[in-house]
């Protein structure tokens, strides 16, 4: 996106529960194309990750009912807050705020008649009461239970009749399949079940006056291709206008089509949300490292700072004036902070609660849910630079969420 | 197994700096930047916003390896600006124009809604009550 460009417009021309269709316009190819990716790949859900088969009598090998397994959908509505990746939980293998167990217990006893397994067999296993492998973690205080939806983790279309399940195996009288599953949290960088879209459509261009594609034809390829829907909203080429070698796209078509584990729109504003945590980790990779700050210390810098100016950092409105407060704040900061810090009054252990190594003045900030921009990119980058959020520079970062969190009351 | 953690490509290891900066020797104003963790979502769309600015006179970025989980910016600027600097504004632009289409997003979500646009049936299927229960009428897709 040039900055001499027109704001970004969107037009969204059909939304369903799943599946919404816009225009995006005034945008760089490259960020219509990050977008895409971002949504694909970057978006966390849960997904059945390891099974423990019991007992498979069934025609189907385990390792396939295994992958089958988890290729199944699961309702992973505000996965970011309401559960924790394994890798960054303080529980010993798992607990009931990193890992969701499932049950599959299904055998056929009538004759002559083939029995269907589906997903709608799957029965979560209730968060709040111990397993039966020292699963649960009693003293930890995490907020991500209270932000779970009812069914959080239960295959899609359970108890709906309107939603077809999924298929998992046929069987025959006398088989069985008898099945554990722990369900986790995940990116589809790591596995592809874990990618909230079953498809993302992308066009731009539909008449080809870019020239970005070359047509194979007989005779004449504008005779023998057909035009996409999408290009009745764009003039067609005139032949008496010579080529625009110098010309950009800057219409984009996309319909973004989930597989029921998150809504269209969640996707949408995740897929948004993720680029700017990418684009902020980078700027506070950016800041040269400060002189190692003890956390009293760079906390009563910041602040001061906070306390003087506007939370946003209006010495440069310029720059940071639109993004200072807009969701990432507002979800990934103060949603879960005043719980956090709440939580950290009565418990007494906001400094040891952490799984990610703080390290020195770090500690407050390592904290599982780590800093609202430090989600993915994780421990070192919010903990390694936590000096840079007291300086003056990151007080657009760091303030906020020191307010939030009570650090300068006391 | 022998194989590594997949969530290595995008979780930065322990102590390990998400940026490196390289000041080059030989050409005036530029740098190379190694940023780890991060693959073209993040370089090409860095790069092309990088190449919009009058004072940069050269971006582009190359993921060496496929199978190692970083990419190389390489950015010259005019000399009124250091090549760190203006990453740092292109990300703050970039911060800001995703806002602002967050906003817009926003809108237009709230606009179908009132339409009635999440009512609709999801999944395209006629809603006639029970008809899975049966057994056997599946979507088969295979």
């Amino acid at each position: 996106m040039q900055s001499s460009d027109a704001e970004p417009i969107v037009r969204i021309r059909d939304l369903k529960k799943n599946s919404v269709n816009f225009v995006l316009e005034n945008v760089d190819l490259s960020f219509a194309n990050s977008f895409r990716r971002v949504m694909i790949a970057d978006i966390p859900t849960v997904a059945i990750d390891m099974v423990e088969i019991e007992t498979n009598t069934t025609v189907l090998p385990d390792e396939f009912i295994a992958h089958r397994l988890g290729m199944i959908p699961l309702v992973s509505t505000m996965c970011d807050e309401a559960m924790r990746y394994t890798r960054d939980c303080t529980c010993e293998v798992r607990c009931q705020y990193c890992a969701i167990e499932l049950q599959l217990n299904v055998a056929c006893h009538e004759a002559n008649t083939t029995m269907h397994i589906t997903s709608n067999m799957l029965e979560v296993v209730p968060t709040n009461k111990p397993g039966s492998y020292g699963s649960y973690d009693t003293d930890d205080g995490g907020e991500e239970l209270a932000k779970r939806v009812e069914n959080f983790g239960h295959p899609i279309g359970k108890d709906d009749p309107d939603v077809p399940p999924i298929l998992i195996c046929k069987i025959r009288m006398g088989q069985e399949l008898r099945v554990r599953c722990i369900a986790k949290k995940g990116i589809a960088k790591e596995h592809a079940k874990w990618s909230p879209c079953s498809a993302v459509a992308f066009e731009y261009d539909p008449h080809n006056k870019l020239r970005h594609t070359s047509y194979w034809y007989e005779y004449d390829a504008r005779a023998e291709w057909p035009l996409s829907e999408n290009a009745k909203e764009e003039d067609p080429p005139r032949d008496d206008v010579p080529f625009d070698y110098n010309a950009k796209p800057t219409k984009f078509y996309m319909e973004v089509e989930t597989d029921g584990s998150l809504g269209a729109q969640e996707v949408v504003h995740k897929g948004l949300q993720e680029l700017q945590t990418k684009l902020a980790n980078l700027i506070l990779g950016l800041k040269p490292e400060p002189p190692e700050n003890d956390a009293f210390q760079s906390g009563a810098g910041a602040g001061g700072g906070a306390l003087g100016g506007q939370p946003n950092g209006a010495h440069d409105s310029s720059q940071l004036g639109g993004w200072g407060m807009p969701p990432p704040m507002a979800s990934g900061g103060s949603a879960w902070s005043p719980p956090r810090a709440a939580g950290g009054a009565a418990g007494g252990a906001w400094g040891s609660s952490p799984a990610r190594t703080g390290g020195g003045g770090g500690g407050g900030w390592g904290s599982p849910a780590a800093a609202p921009w430090g989600a993915p990119a994780g421990g070192s980058a919010a903990s390694g630079s936590s000096g840079g959020w007291g300086s003056p520079a990151a007080q657009g970062w760091g303030s906020p969420a020191q307010q939030t969190n009570g650090w300068n009351v006391g | 197994m022998n194989a590594i953690n997949r969530y290595e490509l995008y979780v930065l290891d322990e102590g390990e700096k998400s940026v490196e900066v390289t000041e080059d020797t030989k050409i005036p104003n530029a740098a190379t930047i190694k940023i780890v963790k991060q693959d073209h979502t993040l370089a090409n769309l860095l790069r092309s916003q990088l190449l919009g600015y009058p004072s940069v006179l050269f971006a582009g970025y190359k993921a060496p390896h496929p199978l190692q989980p970083h990419f190389l910016l390489k950015i010259q600027t005019d000399g009124s600006i250091t090549p760190a600097a203006i990453l740092e504004k292109a990300c703050t632009d970039l911060i800001g124009m995703v806002a602002t289409l967050e906003s817009k997003f926003k809108r237009e979500f709230t606009m179908n809604n009132v339409e009635g646009g999440v009512q609709e049936d999801a999944y395209g299927v006629p809603t006639s009550g029970a008809q899975w229960e049966s057994g056997g009428s599946y979507v088969d897709l295979g």
